[in-house]
């Protein structure tokens, strides 16, 4: 009898210390705890860093401002009609999902003091723009010069002036002028600028070889083509790849330099992909073609069916995010088990406070939840396989937060930064 | 007397009787099955869709009147429209309240 109570005690024993946080840590999954840095922001989409750990953000309608290390924000570079910014951008304007958008800092940031921020403008719409069946310039890349103090940009140069914007409204489901614009920038471990674009509900947009749009670009900080790009024959040099839906994800694998994006779906299908040079997406909304008919505003991207709840397979299977009948497609690595719930960003985890994630990517996740798709309102860290045709394992990371995650960013101090559409910019930190 | 039947009478035809009826925990809990998704806590608005935190009652049941008739009022109608369909009178009137209870 005391035998057997001693072998159940031991019995309960082990199965707390199995079922025990410190068991979890000798795995090496991190501990997660998440800190608000900022709030009281309005739309906040986009974070980049100094060495030195000035952080700067964008918000959407507003413009560009930086926390120094120190704690003090400053309004640097304001849109039209924004208050209290060192100065003013009368071109730059938001509407819907565009605005003031990426932001990236120079690598050699502390000798040039460059930064590069991508904007809607209405400074080069020239004779376009009049409706949404024309090229419309108004999506820009800048580069800016931060003053040594931090309280001021100058030198403004548009190194970037014809990606395509959505001038109108259009009879879609999300389908306010603005929309789909891309607009993530990043510097590539080789030190070109990378940036993301989107297919401004224009059918013919993401398989053109001339209207930027749909594509991820790879340009130098004049924004001349990087001279390696390798586009089909006629396409512009300044893509690296070609055929995406809206690309507001990319960051480059710590262990090999390779691009991955992570692409939001209509009603099915978010993806991450591994791109290959050159490469198309496997994205082409136009009518009457891969046996699809006439569509609303000469744009399928919601059909068939746009304004009712369908399975995402069906839809899938009428309007495929990545296409097989292209032969030069990238097929993405995961697809959010064929569901949409808006995957906004991406950024690898670096460093060993990360414990066995290190080297997955994190992806924000917003919060679509149309047609029975359970919301998201999430960040999942991605274990992709080295070959990056598919996943290892998706693991939720414990934040303790129901947010729709808009952009994501590693800092230098080995934290993960989030910006969220609720106003606020977190800090998640990680330890073993 | 008769004044005073007039008066409320009155005030009855221009406002409906679920306006006064809504059920402000029950509007928050159905809020947080889909609403929130887009318009954010409390209707704070996010991203390209609007506030609708502190809207007057009588504005938010028309506009959900209005979607759930299919009629466009706006350039993401077709979202509210497929949201509003399956919204019933009183769910119209508990979301109304709820929405219209929380801080401008």
């Amino acid at each position: 009898m005391y035998k057997s109570k001693l072998l159940s005690a031991a019995a309960v024993a082990t199965a707390a210390l199995l079922a025990s946080p410190s068991h979890a840590d000798t795995m090496g999954t991190p501990k997660i705890s998440a800190m608000s840095i900022l709030n009281g922001l309005e739309n906040p989409w986009d974070m980049a860093f100094t060495k030195n750990g000035d952080m700067f953000f964008t918000e959407k309608c507003k413009g560009l401002s930086v926390k120094t290390k120190s704690g003090a924000v400053i309004k640097l570079a304001g849109m039209k009609d924004a208050k209290g910014y060192a100065s003013s951008n009368s071109d730059l304007f938001c509407s819907g999902q565009a605005g003031m958008m990426g932001v990236a800092v120079d690598p050699n940031f502390k000798k040039n003091r460059r930064i590069y921020v991508a904007s809607t403008s209405n400074k080069y719409h020239g004779s376009g723009c009049k409706t949404n069946f024309e090229k419309c310039d108004g999506n820009i890349v800048m580069r800016m010069e931060v003053s040594k103090d931090m309280k001021s940009v100058s030198n403004r140069v548009d190194i970037v002036k014809d990606i395509q914007y959505k001038p109108f409204e259009s009879d879609h489901p999300f389908g306010g002028p603005g929309a789909h614009n891309g607009n993530r920038l990043r510097f590539g471990p080789e030190g070109y600028l990378w940036a993301t674009t989107g297919d401004r509900h224009r059918g013919i947009v993401p398989q053109s070889p001339k209207l930027l749009g749909g594509n991820v670009l790879r340009i130098d900080t004049d924004g001349v083509a990087h001279p390696g790009n390798k586009p089909p024959k006629g396409f512009d040099k300044r893509m690296y790849t070609y055929g995406h839906r809206n690309v507001q994800g990319i960051d480059f694998r710590p262990s090999d330099g390779r691009a991955f994006t992570a692409e939001h779906g209509p009603w099915q299908n978010d993806e991450i992909t591994a791109l290959v040079n050159g490469g198309n997406g496997g994205w082409d909304p136009r009518p009457n073609v891969a046996g699809r008919g006439d569509c609303p505003d000469k744009y399928c991207g919601y059909m068939p069916n746009q304004k009712e709840g369908m399975l995402p397979a069906a839809r899938a299977a009428f309007m495929p995010m990545s296409d097989e009948r292209f032969s030069d497609l990238m097929p993405p690595a995961w697809n959010n088990n064929g569901l949409s719930q808006g995957t906004g960003s991406a950024a690898f985890l670096k460093g060993s406070n990360w414990g066995y994630w290190e080297g997955r990517l994190a992806v924000g996740i917003m919060g679509i939840g149309f047609g029975g798709t359970p919301s998201g309102m999430r960040i999942d860290v991605v274990d992709i396989a080295k070959n990056g045709k598919s996943i290892k394992s998706v693991i939720h990371m414990p934040t303790g937060l129901t947010k729709r995650f808009r952009g994501l960013r590693l800092g230098p101090d080995g934290a993960l930064y989030a910006a969220v559409d609720e106003g606020e910019i977190y800090k998640i930190t990680a330890r073993k | 007397m008769s004044r005073i039947i007039i008066a409320v009478c009155f005030i009855f035809s221009i406002y409906p009787l679920n306006v006064f009826s809504g059920d402000i925990a029950a509007g928050e809990a159905r809020y947080a099955q889909n609403c929130g998704n887009c318009h954010g806590p409390a209707g704070m608005g996010l991203a390209s869709y609007p506030k609708i935190g502190g809207k007057e009652v009588p504005y938010l049941i028309d506009r959900l009147e209005t979607y759930r008739a299919g009629t466009k009022i706006g350039p993401n109608s077709s979202l509210m429209i497929m949201m509003a369909q399956v919204l019933s009178d009183e769910e119209i009137a508990n979301l109304a309240a709820y929405l219209s209870s929380v801080q401008k």
